[in-house]
């Protein structure tokens, strides 16, 4: 895979399709593995973690998954940092030492992870609210990968992982939540203490410790061991419905009440990002959710959905440099962001003028 | 500076100020006791592992002493070192620790058995010889003991050549 291409196209879980993907950007699947015969990443020699990615690879070979693999190692900074921003590796992969790699499907709707905290992490991932399909994706995935591996496994604790708290299943099932009326109304706050009592965990875009930027939620069980796959994603399935039906009340009463000014603001959002010639990550983040929310309100008539869920990754650090083919400082950045936001809106703009 | 009420030396020192007139009070510790001032404690004893178990304990809770100590027999790592980590060392810990660790899991997932998908090949890792054979390896390595290295090095080439 040439990672410079990446720039150019988005991942599937971004195209804004699928069930209730005005509030659901994507749904996610992760299940930790790890191979019996060896000691977990962190306590591995290099030597081993090499053997652990040539058994890892050779199997995907042999399991004849269209997977590209990507050796971390012989990756530099800014592109370790693209696949962190297009949600295909971990921080803790980036920053990780020794052998380590993902292998990527070619719709970026799956990854695989080799020597992260576990020896395998995979990953599906689809746009809009589809869990149930995502779980048939990744268990079959995960029965091809058995195919030609012995996992640790224990009768009592179920699939064995590095850390106790992923231990059981080793399944994390994660949505990916738009909520700007709920953090506008401060409502969140209700949300997040009845998902806490509910074991279920919430963070931001890019995981744990990363602000809720662009008023993105991504909402995910805790709990891992003596529930079913099946048990934890209907879990998170009954859940989400409920906050989706909140957030589209608190935008009904927005828009009942106030409708000049939500009018308002996301015009001037939206005006501000065709217009602006320097403009820093977090502004950007904060008008893009304004507009995106605007489009599915259908105050905005001129643009793609899918433009916009691009947008919110393509001006990401990592990946303006690789548009701009140059590394570039905060300042320098803030313009190419702007000029590249102008650039992107206007060509929505124009293909939609010829659509009507 | 000697105690006011016997010719010892004085330990307890008081100032106070009553109705605008300062006092100043110097005594003797057994003076200072009888006079309901208890002297402070002499600095307990500061031995090393009376401080580690007590660290234990504080950390561990109930799990005292030989849990603390123990270590899994494939990777070498402590209960302890995971306590401080949060990692285990390989899937043996599981195992090892299990004393330790299932109330751990009770506490964090509220329950201690697995329900759900079950692998069609299973080995239990304390039964994994290759597990098994890699801890040796390294051991062989740690003690530079590079002739027997070399031989379980060999032997796992060999049963990766014939899965």
């Amino acid at each position: 895979m040439n990672l410079d291409a990446l720039t150019r196209t988005s991942g599937e879980w971004l195209r804004g399709t699928g069930p209730e993907s005005d509030i659901v950007i994507c749904s996610r699947i992760r299940l930790a593995r790890n191979l019996a015969d060896f000691p977990f990443t962190n306590r591995a020699s290099d030597t081993e973690k090499t053997e652990i990615e040539r058994i890892c690879r050779a199997t995907m070979d042999k399991a004849g998954l269209e997977l590209d693999y990507q050796s971390v190692v012989n990756l530099d900074t800014l592109d370790r940092q693209l696949l962190v921003e297009r949600q295909l590796i971990s921080r803790e992969l980036s920053t990780g030492e020794g052998p380590r790699g993902v292998a990527i499907g070619p719709r970026e709707n799956v990854s695989v992870m080799v020597n992260e905290e576990d020896h395998l992490r995979i990953q599906v991932m689809n746009s809009g609210f589809s869990l149930a399909d995502v779980w048939e994706q990744i268990n079959i995935l995960d029965d091809q990968i058995e195919e030609y591996l012995h996992y640790a496994f224990n009768p009592q604790l179920g699939y064995l992982t590095a850390c106790p708290t992923n231990v059981g299943t080793g399944i994390r099932v994660g949505v990916m939540l738009h909520l700007p009326a709920l953090a506008n109304t401060k409502q969140i706050e209700k949300v997040f203490r009845a998902l806490h009592k509910l074991n279920l965990a919430v963070r931001g875009l890019y995981g744990e410790g990363t602000q809720a930027d662009g008023d993105f939620y991504q909402i995910s069980n805790q709990q891992t061991l003596g529930k079913s796959e099946r048990e934890l994603i209907r879990n998170l399935s009954e859940v989400v419905p409920q906050i989706i039906n909140y957030e589209r009340q608190a935008r009904q009463e927005w828009i009942g009440q106030r409708r000049q000014h939500l009018h308002d603001q996301v015009s001037r959002a939206y005006g501000v990002l065709k217009t602006a010639h320097t403009i820093s990550s977090s502004e950007t983040m904060h008008l893009l959710s304004s507009v995106r929310m605007g489009v599915n309100l259908g105050l905005i008539d001129d643009l793609e959905i899918r433009t916009v869920n691009e947008l919110f990754i393509h001006t990401q650090p990592a990946h303006l440099q690789k548009i701009q083919g140059e590394p570039l400082e905060v300042d320098e950045r803030n313009i190419a962001r702007a000029g590249y936001i102008r650039r992107r809106l206007a060509s929505d703009n124009q293909a939609a003028e010829e659509r009507d | 500076m000697t105690c006011q009420r016997c010719s010892r030396e004085a330990s307890v020192h008081l100032s106070e100020t009553v109705d605008g007139q300062r006092r100043e009070l110097h005594l003797c510790g057994p003076c200072a006791r009888k006079a309901g001032l208890t002297p402070p404690d002499p600095p307990p004893n500061a031995a090393l592992e009376a401080i580690v178990d007590h660290l234990i304990v504080q950390h561990v809770g109930e799990l005292v002493g030989e849990l603390a100590k123990t270590s899994c027999p494939l990777c070498g790592l402590k209960f302890m070192d995971f306590r401080t980590g949060g990692r285990l060392g390989c899937p043996n810990d599981y195992e090892a620790f299990a004393t330790g660790l299932l109330p751990l899991l009770r506490t964090a997932h509220g329950a201690s058995r697995h329900v759900g998908k079950i692998p069609r090949k299973r080995t239990p890792p304390s039964r994994s010889p290759r597990l098994r054979l890699r801890a040796r390896l390294r051991e062989a390595i740690a003690r530079e003991d590079y002739e027997l290295a070399a031989t379980i090095r060999d032997q796992l080439r060999q049963e990766d050549a014939d899965q």
